[in-house]
């Protein structure tokens, strides 16, 4: 089933990705921010916070942001 | 009534979320815009080599064979342009083309602000929607809540500049610079660092949520490798000659300019021991410490200036006063030697006596 996906992560990922029906965001996010901790994130689902075990429904959105995005000071060349 | 203060605020955001798609119309413009000119740019190079093409085609037909070279020189040097324009017009023309967000989907980026930030404010004469964060602290220092201000008219200038503000609502500045108000915002302009990318992508795409997030995110987060201004330091002043930060009592203040300055740029007076800075202190030329101002006087003689240990009782420095001891010995030995020219003139009878006969 499709789902909206996005990341904002890095560089930031925004589009429709298919995923296994049944998967819960605990799953999800396992699969996609493999080696990172969830607590380091805020995840919604639907603009809502869910809990990590719940099932993922086709057309769902999913929001990933990180907690800790390191700033920075401008430097000019 | 409730009811109507609800249809009213639903009417709000609903004209807000107007605004901001047309912003976001207006943004898609400029980039649109930004390919034509790449376009434009990619077209005039390939004129000119069509040109190129038909001048080197007539010097042959003629025999102008060193015209012929000339051009072909001049087509060898262009191509390097010539590949830059193309590289830059295929990256634009080839870049993902971002959709419209629907006015629903804007419409409920607006809820969902209101339900993660509280209060959203919009601002009608700066056309500007913003939220407050609670108090930002970090490693035990706290800056006060900062207002997030996104301006709707400026949404369409995205890729030249930033096109909103973080103000510093209880401001807690570095002690050395009143415009940084936190270790990542500078006249209230976030250095986004990490999120740069990720804040475009967000604005661009009507993610208006993920925006205000992502810039509490970095305003909570405290990067010791690239502040304007590190936490260690932000109680310090700044030197006022050589500009680096002090903290409070490693900080030097100079009696005569009022300035405060740090241990390698200042000093203290040798005589009085006032604290004075590089600037107002003085050398005396003869026992070369530095002295303040209150502490030389000048020479009576050569008029230079010397630290008052140095002047003698008739206020005269050592030159001066050896020069001066010079003089006299020099007029005493001369008075010495002159014949006494001046001596008293004797009276034509002296010495003789009168005899009487």
């Amino acid at each position: 089933m499709r789902i909206l996906y996005v990341n904002n992560d890095g560089a930031g990922f925004a589009d429709y990705v298919n995923v296994t029906e049944g998967t819960t965001v605990e799953q999800f996010f396992t699969i996609k921010m493999e080696g990172r901790e969830p607590s380091d994130y805020l995840i919604r689902v639907n603009r809502q916070p869910v809990p990590k075990d719940y099932v993922l429904q086709e057309g769902d959105r999913v929001t990933i942001t990180p907690t800790k995005i390191e700033g920075a000071r401008l430097v000019i060349a | 009534m409730r009811k109507e203060n609800f249809m009213e605020k639903q009417r709000n955001l609903i004209r807000l979320s107007i605004l901001l798609l047309d912003s976001l119309n207006e943004l898609k413009k400029a980039k649109l815009r930004q390919t034509q000119s790449v376009m434009e740019d990619f077209s005039i190079r390939c004129s000119d080599a069509t040109k190129n093409s038909h001048l080197f085609h007539k010097a042959i037909e003629k025999g102008w064979l060193t015209g012929a070279d000339n051009i072909r020189s001049r087509v060898s040097r262009n191509l390097n342009d010539f590949s830059y324009y193309l590289q830059r017009f295929k990256e634009l023309v080839n870049a993902d083309e971002t959709a419209l967000p629907k006015l629903s989907e804007i419409y409920a980026e607006l809820i969902q602000i209101e339900q993660e930030f509280g209060e959203i404010k919009f601002d009608p004469n700066e056309k500007a929607i913003s939220v407050t964060t609670e108090t930002i602290t970090l490693e035990d220092i706290s800056f006060g809540p900062f207002e997030i201000k996104l301006f709707i008219d400026q949404i369409n200038k995205l890729y030249s500049d930033a096109p909103y503000r973080i103000i510093a609502l209880e401001p807690n500045p570095a002690g050395s610079d009143d415009s940084i108000t936190h270790p990542h915002v500078s006249n209230e302009k976030l250095c986004e660092g990490d999120g740069h990318v990720a804040i475009r992508s967000a604005i661009e795409q009507g993610r208006f949520c993920d925006f205000f997030t992502m810039a509490v995110n970095i305003l909570q987060t405290y990067n010791p490798d690239s502040p304007y201004i590190s936490l260690d330091d932000w109680e310090g002043v700044s030197c006022y000659d050589c500009g680096c930060t002090v903290s409070d009592d490693g900080c030097y203040y100079c009696e005569y300019c009022e300035r405060d300055y740090c241990p390698e740029c200042s000093t203290c007076c040798q005589k009085c021991d006032t604290t004075i800075c590089l600037g107002c202190a003085y050398e005396c030329p003869s026992c070369n410490e530095p002295v303040c101002q209150g502490c030389t006087a000048k020479c009576k003689d050569c008029e230079e200036t010397f630290c008052k240990d140095c002047l003698t009782e008739e206020g005269l420095c050592q030159n001066c006063q050896e020069q001066r001891k010079e003089d006299s010995d020099e007029e005493q030995h001369e008075v010495a030697e002159k014949p006494k020219a001046d001596a008293a003139v004797q009276s034509d009878s002296m010495g003789e006596t009168i005899v009487h006969a």
